[in-house]
């Protein structure tokens, strides 16, 4: 079967850079599925974007494979006659497939009692091209665009407005029209270099597409942008004399904005070097989209590099143009820096009253106080250290006081790293402004935890507060829909504690951090704190599937206790090593037995060892009583280890259920306290 | 390039391509959309292409003329063309052009920048158009104004008058730009735009955050939209009713300015100025399709007589 190329480009006014991965992918997933429906073997499409295109290429079969398909007709007797001529019969039937009755052939097919008259037909598969045709304007219009739009009469929405379409098979033109733009063999270079070549860009062949394209002054592919924006970063990095502040993020964004990348670099005035690290990588970023250098020690040089949308920069207007910019930014950074240290942060405390943090539950100001309040009653928890105590009371004090500060008012992801810095500068300890500098953080699975122990301390409080409130009045997530990203600083909540060991079970923390919300609440505690415990099971759950342990042992783990994180953890760690343990399996079967037998039985655990009457049954239950006494996980599942020969002898040797109530009793009692042995490591019913 | 230099050749290049030089509105307001030549302007279908100066306010931009970058009051250029035209980028290009930008030379992205006024119940997608690093232009297709989806859509293009002028004089202050020259007797004087609005920057500062009547301004906001209802409900005046509007939010933004208005009543303010011009670009398109739908059945009346 032949097979031709495929192209399509849909070339638009600029298209925002957020938009074109999944746009792109959409309509591959969608042509995949089209071409497997018309029987065309579904390729792979290239995927190629810009800012100004959308673009696919793959191969395709030139049509659709023939197919043929079986009619039947009357009984041979009917078609034909005792000397082996064709009857009239057998002569129409021919005529109505359009044959001749020489391609009449007799077969019995199945269902049928005799044979019967069959043609064969052969159905012509169609030109892919035409298929294409058909199929691409619906393809293209039911693209599913978030943020729609119209433009001039038209009522066709789009992502933008599309200005030319190229549309090819091998080199034949598929003619399709959408919203009155009908596809050609050509498109659209770099719009600065049309400027000077007004002619539009012939694509002979869908093979010449990037070549053809690069020449005018785009390159199609987002990988080739995205490391020819690596490799100039790095070149110009290392002549500045430094390394780029790494932000991957920032790099896609450049491979996205542009069409043909070329990195420049810009000075700007040492004396901005003043401002907090922190201030100039996000104005830079933020504002300018551009990357900041640091040298090898980890401090900034007064340089910055950005993407320009051209090859060159011939009159040094685009470095020039960005270094204006630039400072007008950063002067008002530096303004709003100089007016924010005119006073001590403490006195935004105050100001914090008039800044809402939820209806119900007030304002930071309110959300401070029960801030510290919680702090109190973990800090004293965790330490006996007065100092340490009022230091971590002091950060939860002045945690928030930044959010009034004309800084944080211009950079909002400043939160924290302002008030930080600030008070690094006020003289405050250096544990108090470390804290509160990295108070938000987890910011995401990715993030890492506050570099300090009263770091996370603050960051439990601040998070707990947040989501036992939310609950407290009702603002509960609930499948898709969690927009105060409760689930995020739920999650925070667990990882600090996951990480940090700390002895605070999450049922004390939800009832320590209700009982501060108190009149606040608007739903009754019980019914919120039953949803906060089954919020926090999820996040523990999530946290055993971030650290990587296998489902089963993270269900047989989680269903025998998740009260204490510091155990859990012991338990998922000793079940982990213990699955590949030879024992295993048979341990695994022999509780999920004692699962069984015990089903609808009562049990108490007391039995009279006495009673027990065959060798193997006193050593299990010899064993238990050391294993009861084993006080730590890991050589508690050594003893469950050392159990299983133990037990497959016991379930091949003694019948459970036997006559003997008293003795039947004290079997299922010693079994009953074997399985309360194994619920302190796991719930083995749940192993798969 | 002088400012008045860039405004005219500006106004020459719009005019060229079929756009109406219009006005400035003698009202104070934040943006050239809220000039009537746009808001009711984008309404409707008729054909409209408009050109024309905004100096607008927003007070709490205000920097008491101490900041080279920022102030109270800026100067729009703004272009409404309705329906937006295929080529719009192009002619936007060829109008920067015409200002002296050689682009074989200079770096230009359409980055993607929304836009939405809450206070004109008005939104549109497109770009802030970036010249070698620097914002210069907004560029909005309209999609909704007055509340009311818009058929055909408008493509509004706003430069920043003051911000391109320092850009391509390489100017550190803006109050160091040159507005003009004036020729006397005595020879040739270049006046400053910090000559001719430092002093207004600083008295117009000290007014938005500090001498403004925050009592006065409530009342006012309140006394604007009981005149704008007013006038809308009793007599179906939606151009004076519109005004009314104009000055609610002018008063707000002063109100704001002050830090007179909590950010849980804020949403609730900027709903009743809202409220109003929506009001009024109903009552306007009404007018216009009763006024189209009466000509024609003048028209149709006029034939039949002929007949």
């Amino acid at each position: 079967m032949s097979t031709e190329t495929f192209l399509l480009e849909l070339h638009c006014e600029e298209i925002p850079a957020r938009f074109l991965t999944p746009l792109t992918s959409e309509f591959s997933t969608a042509f995949a599925a089209w071409a497997k429906a018309q029987g065309l073997a579904a390729p792979e499409l290239e995927i190629f974007f810009s800012p100004r295109k959308l673009a696919w290429r793959g191969a395709l079969a030139t049509s659709q494979p023939d197919q043929t398909e079986t009619q039947v007709g009357p009984p041979q007797r009917m078609c034909v006659d005792e000397e082996g001529q064709p009857t009239i019969q057998g002569q129409k039937f021919a005529e109505k497939w359009g044959l001749d009755f020489s391609a009449v052939r007799f077969d019995q097919p199945a269902g049928k009692k005799e044979p019967c008259a069959v043609v064969v037909l052969t159905k012509r598969g169609r030109p892919t091209i035409e298929l294409l045709a058909e199929a691409l304007p619906g393809l293209i219009a039911s693209l599913h665009v978030p943020k729609a739009m119209r433009w001039g009469k038209s009522d066709f929405e789009f992502v933008r407005p599309i200005r030319n379409i190229l549309c090819l098979f091998g080199d034949q033109v598929v003619p399709i029209t959408v919203d009155g733009v009908t596809a050609t063999n050509s498109t659209w270079g770099h719009r600065l270099f049309h400027r000077q070549h007004p002619e539009p860009v012939i694509i002979a062949t869908p093979e010449s597409y990037e070549s053809a394209l690069e020449n005018a002054g785009v390159v199609v592919s987002v990988d080739v942008r995205r490391s020819r924006i690596a490799e100039q970063l790095a070149t110009l990095a290392a002549e500045a004399g430094g390394h780029v502040v790494a932000d991957g993020e920032l790099l896609d964004t450049l491979a996205e904005i542009v069409e043909f990348p070329r990195i420049v670099r810009g000075d700007f005035p040492p004396a901005f070097l003043e401002l907090p690290k922190e201030v100039l990588v996000t104005s830079l970023r933020e504002h300018q989209k551009s990357f900041c250098i640091e040298n090898p020690k980890g401090e900034l040089l007064p340089c910055f590099l950005t993407a320009a949308n051209r090859p060159d920069d011939p009159a040094g207007f685009v470095k020039s143009g960005n270094e204006w910019v630039l400072k007008a930014r950063l002067y008002d950074a530096r303004f709003f820096f100089a007016e924010d240290r005119k006073h001590p942060l403490s006195e935004r405390l105050e100001k914090l009253q008039a800044l809402t943090f939820q209806r119900e539950l007030g304002s930071y100001y309110d959300k401070t106080g029960r801030m510290v309040a919680i702090t109190k009653a973990l800090a004293t928890r965790l330490s006996t250290d007065d100092e340490h105590i009022n230091h971590a009371l002091e950060a939860a004090r002045m945690a928030k006081c930044d959010l009034r500060t004309l800084m944080v008012g211009e950079f909002p992801e400043l939160q924290g790293v302002m008030g930080g810095e600030y008070l690094k500068r006020e003289g405050a300890h250096q544990d108090v402004w470390m804290a509160v500098k990295e108070h938000y953080r987890p910011a995401g699975a990715d993030d890492a935890l506050p570099g300090t122990p009263l770091g996370c301390l603050v960051s439990l409080c601040d998070k707990l507060d947040t989501v036992a409130g939310c609950f407290a009045v009702g603002l509960v997530p609930s499948g898709s829909k969690d927009p105060l990203a409760l689930r995020r600083a739920g999650q925070g909540i667990v990882r600090i504690l996951w990480e940090q060991g700390w002895p605070l079970p999450p049922a004390d923390l939800i009832s320590i951090a209700l009982g501060i919300v108190g009149a606040k609440a608007t739903k009754p505690a019980g019914e919120t704190t039953e949803a906060l415990l089954a919020f926090f099971k999820d996040r523990v759950a999530y946290q055993l599937e971030l650290a990587g342990y296998a489902g089963s042992v993270r269900r047989s783990a989680l269903a025998a206790g998740w009260e204490d994180l510091a155990d859990l953890k012991a338990r998922c760690e000793a079940l982990s090593a213990f699955a590949e343990d030879p024992r295993f399996a048979s341990l695994a079967q022999s509780a999920k037995r004692i699962g069984n037998i015990l089903k609808d039985e009562i049990a108490n655990g007391d039995f009279d060892r006495g009673l027990l009457a065959q060798a193997e049954e006193q050593v299990l239950a010899e064993r238990l009583l050391k294993l009861e006494f084993t006080p730590d996980q890991a050589s508690l599942l050594a003893a469950l280890a050392d159990l299983a020969e133990p037990l497959e002898a016991f379930f091949t040797a003694v019948m459970v259920k036997c006559e003997d109530s008293a003795l039947r009793a004290a079997r299922l009692n010693l079994l009953h306290r074997l399985r309360q042995a194994f619920l302190r490591v796991a719930d083995f019913s749940l192993w798969q | 390039m002088h400012i008045q230099e860039l405004i005219l050749r500006l106004q020459r290049f719009w005019a060229d391509r079929g756009c109406l030089i219009g006005q400035p509105y003698d009202l104070e307001k934040g943006a050239g959309t809220m000039n009537p030549l746009t808001f009711f302007g984008v309404l409707g279908e008729k054909p409209w292409n408009v050109a024309y100066v905004e100096p607008s306010r927003r007070p709490a931009d205000g920097r008491y003329g101490e900041n080279p970058f920022r102030v109270y009051k800026h100067l729009q250029f703004q272009v409404i063309l309705k329906p937006s035209p295929a080529a719009v980028q192009d002619l936007y290009i060829e109008s920067l052009e015409a200002l002296g930008i050689d682009f074989s030379k200079h770096d230009l992205r359409f980055e993607e920048d929304n836009w939405e006024s809450p206070t004109l119940g008005a939104w549109g997608v497109g770009w802030q158009v970036v010249l070698d690093g620097m914002e210069i232009s907004q560029f909005t297709y309209f999609q909704q104004a007055g509340g009311l989806d818009l058929k055909p859509v408008s493509a509004e293009l706003t430069y920043g008058i003051e911000r391109i002028c320092m850009f391509l004089g390489g100017y550190d202050n803006i109050f160091d730009l040159v507005h003009g020259e004036v020729t006397t007797d005595d020879g040739v004087f270049p006046v400053t735009y910090g000559q001719m609005r430092q002093r207004e920057e600083f008295e117009l500062s000290a007014y938005s955050f500090e001498h403004a009547d925050i009592d006065l301004h409530r009342v006012l906001f309140d006394a604007f939209e009981k005149e704008g209802w007013r006038l809308l409900k009793d007599h179906n005046h939606f151009l004076s009713a519109y005004e009314q509007a104009l000055k609610m939010s002018h008063t707000f933004n002063v109100l704001d300015a002050r830090g007179a208005v909590s950010t849980t009543e804020r949403p609730g303010v900027i709903k009743r100025v809202r409220d109003l011009a929506c009001g009024c670009a109903k009552a306007f398109l009404e007018f216009e399709t009763a006024d189209v739908a009466d000509r024609a059945d003048k028209k149709t009346k006029a034939e039949g007589g002929a007949k």
